[in-house]
């Protein structure tokens, strides 16, 4: 992989600059603690858009705005900032979600004690965020991984609903005990690489290098997937998530399905792939698979849920299972698919969840059958919501069009019988939008009690409106977004195919 | 032959003796203030005690490249000992900013407290900086003895006094099966250094086996590997908590460093029997301790346990007798002490509030009603804990990468239940401090210095984890320079 040098320092400041307002937040007062938040993380999402300037898209495979600072010389651990197509969206994506959350948490009434921690947390997950998604040190990137668990802990923990401890705890001890197998990896690859090369090494760019037998590269193959398997996560391991996004506060649950999800699918595309183009190939049909019964169960656990959070959790699950089957296709629509699913899924989970918190703060329930034609007084909301829902299920012009689409095609070039599969996993998706939908608009029950209901104004509308806007253009005009990561899948495909030996496909 | 062509005189290079003169001289002063004044004044004994150990402090980073042996070989000062020393000195000096005012508490004026640690102190000294058994001997005795005193202090306390006892004899017999140790070696290679010893190669191996197990025997059951580890529960919780803190952490680099020496020098014959033993022990302590811990209602007991799963760990890295281990051993060992010290510390203080036992309710909600402790002591359990950017997430890494290094997957797996275990119990304490609304209760405001020390120790926690090559570029050379012997 080749790498650009950085004009200026975008991705550094990206991290830092939450850094220095999660420092003004404990000197300063309680009252100035969301402005502080507000300005920080928007000054960081204004930095990610102007770099987009700079961001040479003729070349999205190569490594932008590189720079690299030694830690350990002798274990070749460095701290290495920069960003290919791939990680540049996902740096956008975590800027604009972060930015999104806060907005959010300056009018929800959930959010009233401990706010200086609140807003500190949230900058903190932020920066850790962005440094997951730009780190090229393997160690660097599992020191952000894990350093996004102790936000997303304290902020389940201290601000969420009724059964917020033991929704804390859970996550905390499956995705820190699952992601312990994943460094256990990263070290073996980089004693690997002393094994092969006579020099420890954590860098990204060198351990691609590394060449493995069948039997060890499998072994490390699955102490990855664990890791990610549970994170992502794929359907026996999926028990924490609706705990988490289900007990969270609104803007927890969003940076938690929005971003800290797509770590993981991330993770999977650029390591597991990356790393071991020839497992992946080896393991492609029963990853497929799995992606699709994920997809098929996640399915069904949504529609029988009466808890309006949780029904938008395991609608994450199944989305992530869409993310999961195209990825392991291992073909150019399957990998555009999963990419796109996992940008389009960021904005839909967000808004989703925004949406159940909003109606909580009106009704101060999330039951289904409270919500019964909620949204007759508030069109606003109304047309919000009906965006999100269709693009969430996948109607042409909507933004997770592209992902089932694409992974309908892709396995279409493989077998028929697949891409049925495939399809009969997007046709449950359908359903639980359309049960969702058809609660909130059609069923009709106490309209007296709803009469008096103020509609999305103010921050919660800027909420709403940042992530609705580029949903419908991500549905709209998805070359746009082709044109980040195409060149990044282009040489995944080769490398795969250079592991292989040439044939196979052609 | 002329008598003097036998016998060498040597004259002693006491310049690379001085850090530990000082520490002997610093002790001789309070033994004799402690028989002069009938009630010695607290502060004018820290006050010596710490001018005391600045003084070899000073003496001993200014002179960290001083190198070579003395007293007939006996005493042997490398990097090795001059960075453990350094910071047994420097814990030290810590635990003393925490000692005035516990003291005051418990009411305790035994003047003895203060030139027992300065001698406990240069016994650990000693022992991080020699090759020979004799003298190993000899320092582990100082140490323990010193332990032993130190840990029956409030002797009218029934905790103190059982864990005291149940410590001296679980001690003497660890001495005695070292000593045991020593004398099999001797017959093995008819000498009591290390290296003379492990070097040696005789066509018989088994007394050099039967002498390592004796002595290696003895420095477990001194450290608390399971099944050894009977006495430390008790000790660590019956002991002055400042001591506790002092044990867990000095005395802990003070008990390893013999085996770290050792380890380097593991030849390639019994090495597999050495990693099947060592790597045994330490999945049997860390398993042990962690789930043993995971129960505990008292938060000092729990930190007991939880030390002896450290020690489970660091043995993870010394059964893996390469560079990388030992890097990563003492890199873990360095972390281990400075947030072991913490925790303990941390009790230390709340100790001082009316009605604190140290039981886990005493915990709940802590936060608001000492803030300060709170996140000092959040971030000592997150590093145990090994979440990142602490030191100790960073120590467990290198950990793992050892056992890469040598294929113990096995150990790699259980390593990760252990870990997975721990979650459990440091976990609940963060949980029940920052999550769950307590009664406000009066809490003891930590004073200026104890402040000062664990913002100190706290800050270094994180600074070493971010900054690791601040550690590093000091613990590499020596491991390097430790394996060429």
């Amino acid at each position: 992989m080749e790498l650009v040098p950085a004009v200026f320092p975008f991705i550094p400041l990206s991290i830092v600059l939450p850094l220095l307002g999660i420092v003004l937040i404990v000197l300063l007062e309680e009252k100035f603690a969301k402005w502080i938040a507000l300005v920080f993380s928007g000054a960081v999402f204004v930095i990610s858009l102007v770099s987009l300037l700079y961001f040479d898209f003729s070349q999205a495979q190569k490594v932008q705005f590189y720079q690299s600072i030694t830690l350990i010389e002798e274990l070749r651990l460095n701290l290495s900032f920069g960003a290919d197509g791939l990680s540049y969206l996902m740096y956008i994506l975590t800027t604009l979600v972060s930015f999104v959350a806060i907005c959010w948490s300056i009018r929800d009434h959930q959010i009233n004690h401990r706010l200086k921690e609140y807003y500190a947390w949230f900058l903190l997950s932020e920066s850790a965020l962005v440094g997951v998604f730009t780190s090229w040190d393997m160690l660097v990137f599992y020191v952000f991984y894990e350093l996004t668990l102790v936000p997303m802990f304290f902020v389940i923990g201290i601000w969420g609903y009724k059964l917020r401890l033991y929704s804390a705890y859970k996550f905390f001890v499956y995705i820190f005990v699952s992601s312990l197998f994943f460094l256990l990896g990263i070290v073996s690859i980089a004693v690997e690489h002393y094994r092969q090369f006579g020099k420890f090494s954590f860098s990204y760019f060198d351990l691609l290098q590394n060449q493995y037998s069948l039997a060890f590269g499998l072994f490390l193959f699955l102490l990855f997937f664990i890791a990610f398997a549970v994170k992502t996560p794929i359907v026996p391991f999926h028990t924490w998530l609706p705990d988490a996004h289900g007990e969270a506060p609104t803007a927890g649950s969003v940076v938690l399905a929005a971003i800290l999800l797509k770590m993981s699918t991330y993770a999977l595309l650029r390591f597991n792939i990356g790393l071991f183009p020839e497992v992946a190939v080896f393991l492609m049909p029963v990853l497929v698979l799995w992606g699709i019964a994920t997809i098929i169960f996640a399915s069904w656990f949504t529609i029988s849920q009466s808890n309006v959070k949780r029904f938008v959790a395991y609608s994450s699950v199944s989305h992530m299972g869409f993310v999961v089957a195209g990825m392991f296709l291992l073909n150019k629509e399957g990998l555009r698919a999963s990419i796109m699913e996992m940008f389009a899924h960021g904005l839909t989970s967000a808004s989703l969840f925004m949406m159940a918190g909003f109606i909580y703060n009106r009704l101060h329930s999330f039951n289904m059958q409270a919500l019964r034609g909620s949204i007759r007084f508030m069109p606003v909301f109304a047309v919000l919501t009906a965006i999100t829902g269709f693009s969430s299920m996948g109607l042409p012009g909507g933004s997770s069009f592209w992902g089932k689409f694409l992974t309908i095609m892709g396995a279409r070039e493989y077998t028929l019988q697949l891409a049925l599969l495939v399809l009969a996993g997007a046709f449950f998706s359908v359903l639980y939008v359309l049960y969702l939908l058809k609660t909130l608009y059609l069923d009709v029950k106490e309209e007296g009690r709803l009469v008096h209901f103020t509609d999305v104004r103010g921050f919660k509308l800027v909420a709403f409106l940042l992530v609705v806007v580029p949903m419908l253009l991500v549905g709209l005009l998805p070359f746009l977004f082709f044109a980040f990561f195409d060149a990044h899948i282009d040489l995944l495909l080769k490398m795969v195919l250079k592991s292989l030996g040439g044939g196979l496909w052609n | 032959m002329e008598l003097k062509d036998l016998i060498q005189i040597e004259i002693p290079r006491l310049a690379l003796f001085v850090p530990e003169l000082v520490v002997l001289i610093t002790g001789f002063v309070l033994f004799s203030l402690d028989l002069i004044y009938k009630r010695l004044s607290h502060s004018l004994a820290i006050s010596v005690s710490v001018i005391g150990y600045t003084l070899a402090l000073l003496y001993l980073v200014f002179n960290f490249d001083l190198r070579g042996e003395t007293f007939y070989g006996l005493y042997v000062r490398d990097s090795f000992s001059s960075l453990l020393q350094i910071f047994m000195i420097l814990l030290t000096i810590i635990l003393l900013a925490f000692t005035l005012q516990y003291q005051r508490f418990k009411k305790s004026l035994y003047g003895e407290f203060y030139y027992l640690l300065s001698f406990s102190l240069l016994g650990g000294m000693v022992l991080a900086s020699s090759y020979n058994l004799l003298l190993i001997y000899i320092a582990l005795e100082a140490v323990s003895v010193s332990f032993y005193i130190l840990t029956a202090l409030q002797r009218r306390d029934f905790t103190s006094k059982e864990g005291a006892f149940k410590y001296l004899i679980l001690g003497g017999l660890a001495i005695a099966l070292a000593s045991y140790g020593a004398v099999f070696l001797y017959i093995y290679a008819g000498s009591f250094d290390l290296r003379q010893v492990l070097h040696f190669n005789a066509p018989d191996k088994s007394f050099l086996i039967l002498g390592l197990v004796f002595f290696l025997f003895g420095l477990a059951i001194k450290i608390g590997v399971v099944p050894f580890h009977f006495w430390l529960p008790d000790a660590y919780q019956g002991a002055p908590t400042p001591i506790t803190a002092y044990m867990s952490s000095v005395g802990k680099v003070a008990f390893f460093a013999p085996v770290l020496r050792v380890m380097p020098l593991v030849q390639e014959g019994f090495h597999n029997t050495w990693v099947l033993v060592v790597g045994t022990l330490a999945v049997i302590t860390f398993l042990y301790g962690n789930f043993v811990a995971l129960v505990q209602k008292d938060v000092k007991r729990m930190l007991a346990y939880s030390s002896i799963a450290h020690s489970g760990y660091i043995l993870v890295g010394v059964s893996v007798a390469s560079a990388i281990g030992l890097k990563a051993v003492i890199y873990f060992l360095l972390a281990y002490s400075i947030m072991g010290m913490l925790g303990f510390l941390v009790l230390a203080v709340l100790e001082r509030s009316g009605n604190w036992e140290n039981k886990l309710e005493d915990f709940d909600g802590l936060k608001h009603s000492q803030n300060f402790m709170a996140w000092v002591f959040a971030i000592a359990l997150l590093s145990l804990l090994g979440i990142p950017p602490t030191v100790g997430f960073l120590a467990k890494a290198l950990i793992f990468m050892s056992l890469a290094y040598g294929k113990l997957w096995w150990v790699g797996i259980l390593m990760i239940v252990g870990v997975g275990v721990s979650t459990g119990y440091y976990l609940r304490l963060v949980v029940l401090m920052f999550m769950k609304e307590g009664e406000r209760r009066a809490i003891t405001n930590p004073t200026g210095f104890e402040k000062a020390s664990m913002v100190l120790m706290a800050v270094s926690l994180l600074i070493l984890g971010i900054l690791p090559m601040l550690l590093w570029n000091y613990i590499s050379p020596t491991s390097e320079m430790l394996f060429r012997r």
